[in-house]
């Protein structure tokens, strides 16, 4: 598919999407909101994580920055508003924090983001306890369900657009370059830290703007809720088992999964965690390419190396 | 007077587990470019297996070091070859290994911890063992915390010492130095991988049993020692048996000052500050030659 | 005397208690072909990752057109025309040929004109290294020897002024070698590059460079003429054993 295409593709069905709420039960859009969230998440996490294979565990830490800043913002600041800016801090929260620690070896990076959501929950919860005097808050008004659908349709969209738009870019490219021979890449002149500055506040945008968006959910927000180890989790796992290296996958995981969990981790939320757990491990030993790879072999045949490569 | 020694006390105590769990993933990364990132995993089940083996089976935790050494050795191998061996072999790349055992490691960690939810419950647990203060020099110190110190302690130099003067030292540091040269030479690393990562988490394992000595467990009680293992790597050089060791202890000073001065809370803000000035300031660490 | 296109001026790189490149000076020249030669372990290729920006030099400068580059990141000498090879072909594995080639023409090369057009279009460049028929196949895809010449392909891309060869002749044919050094005095000749060529096989280079410099044990041991360096006392002692006894057969 050409890139306009997906794109088209991708508009048509947000298009047909937002016809839902009107035709879904309370219970069914919930469930499409979780599924939207994930494949938010996925999509724009692998957008740096799967070109470059470097592993960003940060997810949690952004997630829970967008969360808090609507909390903040929550008498006086409009809905959208707060879904920009919660998108807008964790993007500067990760160029700061990739301009220092991107150019480490990549398990460096992968052990300080997986740091990084409980650094950000002890710094809001010393905040909030020290200076705001109050452990967790309330959200008094939250919008409707139909605007955070909303919301949430219109950023897991613009995930996906700027996936496909990076993709294809040169931006795109110097990322493929990064996560073939980094060093290689450098030699052919990509300013490789700059580079991956980029695309890590990219994806942590989507992951703070998600975030944002999805606190409302919660009416009581307090730094444990926010700042689930879970969430961050079940996005590096989506997008693997989906296929790391394309965009589709993620989208079709987020779906598989998102009806996976609503039913089981209520259930049985230690028994399914261990499971998903014993899952990703499988899955990187024997699969590491996710099921998009499974697709492509066995659609492609011979060819499916050659589709592999093509831009 | 005493005040300050008691906070210096405290320092290197914390420091000394610090250092324990560091240097069994400093020999790993540095060995293999496994950066496990459930190490602190098996930190937790070090300290219920101790818990259980004193309160089920009345055995004193300290005479029990041993058996939970052994028990998590023999997890260890098995964890290596089910889990990391298959890597090694297939990753066309140094970075592909690194890349892959981060995504099992990250497994890993949700399975254990988990698994330990689901067989404990998210309950506190604990024991109370030689919970009598002594005091030395004015300071009081509770008679717990100053033996897990000496042994933490004991047994990070007898690492240092098997590496140092063993043969199996001689060619964990020969293999760390050069890969390739170590292999010409005949040590075989499909019995080294294994047992470098077996002593890597029996060391994890010895610094939980200690740790259950003086504090409660919980199943999520590991997941902290991961990252502040990290950051006594980067202080004190990977590689560098010795620099791990310092670098605990200097980390563990760090923030039991650190603390004092500002805030409970604020430890791992100030943990990672001293891991980004470390970095900023001198990345090969702070005891690299 | 024309100024030098790339200038490395007392440049040591010491890992630890190693000194793996020692003072070392080179001057190359635009229209200049410079084989770089020396026995194992004698840090040619340790030289040319501080040439390249790979390595950062313990000691000395490096000039590129007159700019002092000392110490910048790699990308920084890429984009001033510095384009290398390496001594096990490194190709991005995923990518095809072309994306591979077109690769270096969309970074490094951005910023620069070809003296010639034709060298502009990465399947141009790929029929010029008679890769034109792997054009699609991945580069992992391809055998060692046909990876040596994609990566010259890249470094083509680059629109490089300075192009640094590390032992393109390995495990190739005396035709293989021949056509390939054809090559390269072509896109020499044609785009006035200054080529800096390491190579192990002696002989080889001895019949394509005019200049050779000598490095052994890290330091430089003569630097000049291909045929007088052939015959210098101190060149054939290093390397006594290997290629020097025959080397003083032939001479």
């Amino acid at each position: 598919m050409t890139r306009r295409d997906s794109m088209l593709a991708t508009l048509t069905a947000a298009l047909a999407l937002s016809a839902l709420p009107w035709l879904m039960s309370d219970f069914a859009l919930a469930l499409t909101l979780t599924c939207l969230m994930y494949a938010g998440l996925a999509v724009s996490w692998a957008m740096f994580c799967g070109a470059t294979n470097y592993l960003s565990l940060a997810t949690a830490a952004f997630f829970g920055m967008g969360a808090y800043v609507t909390a903040w913002g929550a008498d006086g600041l409009p809905y959208g508003v707060a879904v920009l800016l919660g998108g807008l801090t964790a993007a500067a929260f990760a160029a700061l924090v990739g301009a220092a620690v991107l150019h480490l070896r990549g398990a460096y990076f992968a052990v300080i983001t997986f740091g990084l959501g409980e650094l950000v929950r002890h710094a809001i919860t010393y905040y909030e306890k020290a200076y705001a005097g109050t452990v967790g808050r309330v959200i008094a008004e939250p919008p409707e369900a139909i605007p955070i659908y909303f919301a949430v349709l219109l950023l897991t969209a613009l995930a996906v657009l700027a996936a496909l738009a990076v993709r294809s870019s040169r931006l795109g490219l110097a990322l493929r370059g990064i996560g073939s021979d980094e060093e290689r890449a450098r030699t052919l002149g990509v300013n490789t830290r700059r580079e991956k500055i980029v695309a890590f506040s990219l994806s942590a945008f989507f992951a703070g703007a998600l975030g944002a968006a999805m606190a409302v959910r919660w009416t009581y927000i307090d730094p444990l809720t926010v700042f689930n180890p879970f969430i961050g989790f079940q996005t590096v796992l989506i997008a693997m088992v989906g296929g790391a290296h394309t965009i589709l996958g993620p989208i079709v995981s987020a779906l598989l999964f998102s009806l996976l969990t609503e039913f089981l981790r209520l259930q049985f939320p230690y028994l399914f965690l261990s499971l998903l757990g014993l899952l990703l491990i499988l899955l990187v030993l024997y699969l590491p390419g996710g099921l998009a790879s499974l697709i492509d072999r066995w659609r492609l045949g011979a060819r499916w190396r050659r589709w592999k490569t093509d831009a | 007077m005493a005040f300050w020694f008691e906070l210096v006390a405290t320092g290197l105590i914390t420091g000394g587990i610090y250092a324990l769990v560091a240097l069994g993933l400093n020999l790993q990364y540095g060995l293999m470019r496994i950066m496990n990132i459930s190490h602190g995993e098996f930190l937790m089940l070090g300290a219920y297996l101790t818990w259980l083996g004193h309160t089920v089976l009345g055995v004193n935790p300290l005479a029990f070091l041993p058996a939970v050494a052994l028990a998590l050795f023999v997890l260890g191998v098995a964890v290596y070859w089910l889990c990391f061996r298959r890597i090694v072999r297939t990753a066309p790349a140094v970075e592909v290994i690194e890349a892959r055992s981060l995504l099992v490691g990250f497994g890993l960690l949700f399975l254990v911890q988990n698994a330990a939810y689901l067989m404990w419950g998210a309950d506190l647990r604990g024991y109370s063992f030689l919970a009598e203060p002594i005091e030395i020099g004015g300071a009081r110190l509770m008679a717990n915390r100053l033996v897990i110190f000496a042994f933490a302690v004991g047994a990070s130099l007898l690492l240092l010492a098997l590496l140092r003067w063993t043969l199996i030292g001689k060619a964990v540091r020969a293999m760390m130095q050069s890969p390739v040269g170590a292999q010409l030479v005949g040590i075989d690393t499909r019995v080294l991988h294994p047992l470098v990562f077996g002593l890597g988490l029996a060391m994890a394992g010895v610094a939980g049993a200690l740790l259950s000595m003086v504090y409660e467990i919980s199943p999520g009680m590991g997941e902290p020692y991961t990252v502040t293992a990290l950051i006594v790597i980067v202080l004190g050089g990977l590689g560098s048996a010795l620099g791990s060791l310092l670098g605990g202890f200097l980390l563990g000073l760090v923030e039991a000052f650190g603390m004092h001065f500002t805030s409970l809370s604020l430890k791992m803000l100030l943990s990672y500050a001293v891991l980004i000035g470390v970095l900023l300031a001198r990345p090969k660490g702070l005891f690299a030659r | 005397m024309r100024e030098a296109l790339l200038s490395a001026k007392g440049v040591s790189v010491r890992f630890g208690g190693l000194l793996a490149v020692d003072a070392v000076d080179l001057d190359v020249h635009a229209g200049e072909m410079v084989g770089v030669i020396g026995p194992n372990g004698a840090g040619k290729t340790t030289f040319f990752h501080a040439l390249s920006g790979v390595l950062v030099p313990t000691a000395g400068r490096i000039v590129v057109a007159g700019d002092d580059l000392t110490g910048k990141p790699a990308h920084a000498y890429a984009l001033h025309g510095v384009a290398r090879t390496f001594q096990t072909p490194r190709v991005f594995k995923d990518m095809t040929a072309v994306q591979n080639v077109r690769f270096g023409l969309e970074f490094a090369g951005r910023t620069r004109q070809h003296a010639h057009d034709a060298f502009d279009d990465p399947v141009a460049i790929l029929d010029f290294l008679g890769l034109a028929g792997a054009a699609s196949v991945p580069a992992g895809g391809l055998t060692p020897s046909r990876q040596r010449l994609l990566e010259i392909g890249m470094a083509l891309g680059a629109r490089p002024r300075v192009l640094l060869l590390d032992e393109v002749a390995a495990g190739l044919t005396h035709a293989e070698v021949d056509a390939t050094a054809q090559l390269i005095r072509r896109v020499r000749d044609e785009l006035g590059l200054a080529v800096v060529w390491i190579e192990h096989a002696v002989r080889v280079l001895m019949n394509y460079v005019e200049r050779v410099a000598v490095l052994h044990q890290g330091a430089k041991i003569a630097d000049g003429d291909a045929r007088a360096v052939a015959r210098d006392a101190a060149v054939i002692e290093a390397y006594l054993g290997e290629d020097g006894a025959s080397q003083r057969r032939v001479a």
